[in-house]
């Protein structure tokens, strides 16, 4: 028996011209919180459809709880990129159709519909009709019907997409205990510090190739920090310039919003060597070296910042 | 590109099938729309037809009054009063709708007939017959004035044996009444001064008029149909002509109302985004079976709605024996081929528009076809064993619309191996349909954008 619930072997998909994923080798281990990440259009979204089977590579195996997607439906749940209810359905009623045709047997379901409803703080919506739900409220139910039948396997597309901070928190927490319960997560996103907060693993996919797979630990291990942060004791914007002569650091720039300055500093300097300097060029309330993030992973590996708005798009 | 597993992999797809097809069942019946459009409609118009005749008695409120008639002669007025008797009148409306049923097989329908002679209208005219014709300005103030009913101004003209004026034209009368002389009663006057008219002259020629009517009518003929093996059938024009109109008619109802629901609920489902979660708890063709099988139920439900009214409308006139059993069994087996035929359309097409106006284009050619039997009806009707019809019937899809056309308007019945034939032809189209049908609902239920052409939809026959 594998301990991996999905394995992706060399998966290709082409769409006319397009390449949208590119010979994509990819194992997801069972009882993981593994985040895809990539900017819109990267094959994100793509990949996670092969792995559901809705549509299938033109080169290249997927496997998915030990067959593929189709006979194991009823162990998945999928939130897609692309979501929507019936609209005139009622929220209760919506969710009994997905359960049903997720094989939930109708003994218990209400109790199980009525549950959840409360668990993402909902319960009033039951007999509301799903056009009558605010976006935020749709998508809470939508999450619902992902995991209604209580699939070993989760897998959502974008899920925060849309969502305000209370309710992304929220949801946040949901995931969380998802996983803890042992079940395997995938999810996608193109916003970092989502992924950076939730997952266990990473896979970054970029212009249809997976330029990482591996866990945050080792991501931080092999991406060691470069970023000093110094935050002059008089709050002086015009310490980034001082600070930038100092040898070793590429560039500086000022953040308004922390009133500090951040300085790049170039590979072949020491990191602490230049916060020692920094404190000897002007009197400073703090120095840091950054923690690696993964959008400075992003930069270096990709060489574009990521977006850090929620819009959404194909991925 | 899309979902080729065969979902006998899958061991749960016929509950999921059923399952949409029971939700698209449910959502389609019980909304307001189906309710009122195609379940209250039909009883709704049942309803007004018989408050329209109700409405129409109480309008014809009792007409009393004088008809004055200027007839110097004194011939023609001495008539009128007669054919404005209520039984003249009464007399007068069952005639004509007698005339006006002749669809109707001899021997039936009189109770409606007799229906409708009480509705006509009740007047009570007395008649003034004028000798002097220097009356006719103060007759037409009271007529003004609405004392009078009305003014016939007879000449003598109109009983000459060549009824001309001196200047050559026809003799006629005229009839003068008040602005607000109700229509109805201003041509039973007419009608009135017009046949006494014609009284007068026979009883000038010397000639009895009832003796002379009955040898220039003919009663309710006989049409009996010889068939070859000697066997007599009584020809019915209903039968020949309508009946098969209103299976056809039938058949469209049910299966176009259905496929039309179809058509914008696929099309529904994907402007909304949710065919993708769907899509993620059934595979594409569980869905499309699962649409189909739901909508052939909504169907059936008004096939059976609408026929069975028919039927009970015919059995209720009499005429139940026009409908046989083997006509009910065949209509089912092309009912099953014309919804699998028009179901099939209606969601691959729906499957690859984003829009009703996009569908539009799509669907158009395959309407025309479809078109075919409505346009060709009346010659079908005429010569159900005719080369058109015969041809006609083995047009996909139009099969199942002509063939029911044929086998209900046939006095006779058209060739076994026809109607075989047609089954069997037509359910190997049925396959085709399905085949490609599904092979585009396949691709077009994830594609978004553009709507492709028909050139690409044979592309995604090919591809998928």
């Amino acid at each position: 028996m594998t301990s991996n619930t999905v394995v992706l072997r060399n998966v290709t998909k082409r769409f006319g011209s397009v390449q949208a994923v590119r010979g994509i080798d990819l194992e997801v281990p069972k009882g993981s919180l593994t985040g895809f990440i990539g900017p819109n259009g990267a094959g994100k979204s793509t990949t996670i459809r092969m792995i559901m089977s809705i549509i299938h590579p033109d080169e290249g195996s997927v496997e998915v709880l030990g067959a593929d997607a189709i006979a194991a439906k009823d162990r998945i749940g999928y939130l897609p990129e692309e979501r929507g209810l019936y609209r005139r359905m009622r929220v209760t009623e919506f969710l009994r159709y997905m359960a049903t045709l997720k094989g939930v047997p109708s003994a218990g379901l209400g109790r199980r519909i009525a549950d959840w409803l409360d668990r993402v703080q909902l319960p009033e919506a039951a007999k509301k009709r799903c056009q009558e739900l605010s976006k935020g409220q749709q998508q809470k139910i939508q999450f619902i019907a992902s995991v209604i039948h209580d699939p070993e396997l989760v897998i959502l597309d974008e899920p925060f997409s849309g969502l305000d901070p209370v309710n992304s928190r929220l949801l946040n927490r949901l995931i969380r205990e998802l996983n803890e319960s042992g079940r395997t997560i995938i999810f996608s996103t193109h916003v970092m510090h989502q992924a950076e907060q939730l997952c266990d693993r990473i896979v970054l996919i970029n212009r249809g190739e997976k330029v990482i797979d591996a866990s945050m630990p080792e991501i931080r291990a092999r991406f060691d920090p470069r970023t000093v942060q110094v935050e002059p004791a008089d709050g002086d914007p015009r310490a980034a310039e001082r600070l930038a002569r100092i040898a070793g650091v590429e560039h500086a720039r000022w953040l308004p919003e922390r009133r500090a300055a951040e300085l790049a500093v170039s590979r072949d300097a020491d990191p602490q060597a230049v916060m020692r300097e920094a404190t000897a060029t002007l009197p400073v309330r703090s120095v840091e070296l950054r923690r690696t993030t993964l959008d400075d992973v992003f930069v270096e590996l990709v060489g574009e910042a990521m977006p850090s708005s929620e819009e959404s798009g194909n991925g | 590109m899309a979902d080729r597993r065969p979902d006998r992999r899958d061991p749960a797809a016929m509950r999921r099938v059923l399952a949409v097809a029971f939700r698209e069942f449910r959502h389609t019946v019980l909304t307001k729309g189906f309710i009122f459009g195609a379940l209250l409609m039909p009883v709704i118009m049942v309803v007004m037809i018989a408050a329209i005749g109700a409405l129409v008695g109480s309008q014809m409120a009792p007409v009393s009054g004088t008809l004055a008639v200027i007839d110097p002669s004194g011939t023609v007025a001495a008539f009128v009063p007669a054919e404005l008797s209520p039984d003249a009148i009464a007399e007068e409306a069952r005639e004509a709708l007698e005339r006006n049923s002749t669809l109707l097989p001899k021997g039936t329908g009189e109770q409606a007939v007799a229906q409708a002679a009480a509705l006509a209208p009740r007047i009570d005219v007395k008649v003034d017959p004028v000798a002097d014709a220097s009356l006719e300005e103060s007759l037409r103030a009271k007529v003004q004035s609405g004392e009078l009913l009305g003014l016939a101004i007879v000449t003598a003209d109109v009983l000459k044996p060549d009824p001309h004026d001196a200047e050559g034209n026809p003799a006629t009368f005229a009839l003068i009444v008040p602005t607000k002389s109700p229509p109805r009663l201003t041509g039973l006057l007419e009608k009135a001064v017009a046949t006494s008219i014609v009284k007068a002259r026979v009883k000038a020629a010397g000639t009895d008029y009832s003796s002379l009517n009955s040898l220039l009518s003919v009663p309710g003929t006989s049409v009996r149909r010889l068939a070859a093996d000697g066997t007599e059938a009584s020809e019915s024009k209903v039968a020949k002509t309508l009946l098969p109109m209103g299976f056809m008619m039938l058949l469209w109802i049910a299966t176009f109302t259905s496929g039309n629901y179809l058509l914008t609920t696929t099309i529904e489902e994907k402007s909304n985004k949710v065919m993708e979660v769907v899509l993620s708890a059934v595979s594409p063709m569980q869905l499309l079976c699962g649409k189909i099988l739901g909508y052939a139920a909504v169907s059936a439900l008004m096939l059976l709605m609408y026929g069975g009214l028919g039927i009970a409308a015919l059995a209720a006139a009499a005429m139940g024996d026009l409908v046989s059993p083997g006509m009910l069994a065949l209509m089912l087996v092309y009912f099953v081929m014309a919804y699998a035929f028009v179901s099939i359309m209606m969601a691959s097409v729906g499957s690859a528009v984003n829009d009703l106006r996009e569908a539009q284009s799509l669907v158009t050619p395959a309407m025309l076809v479809l078109m075919l039997p409505l346009m060709l009806w009346l010659p079908i009707s005429e010569q159900p064993n005719g080369w058109l019809a015969t041809i006609a019937s083995f047009v996909p899809p139009a099969i199942p619309f002509v063939m029911i056309l044929r086998v209900t308007a046939s006095s006779e019945p058209i060739a076994i191996w026809q109607v075989a034939l047609s089954i069997v032809w037509g359910f190997a189209w049925v396959g085709v349909f399905l085949w490609a049908g599904a092979k585009i609902f396949r691709v077009g239920v994830l594609m978004q954008g553009k709507p492709p052409t028909p050139k690409e939809l044979l592309k995604w026959v090919r591809m998928a």
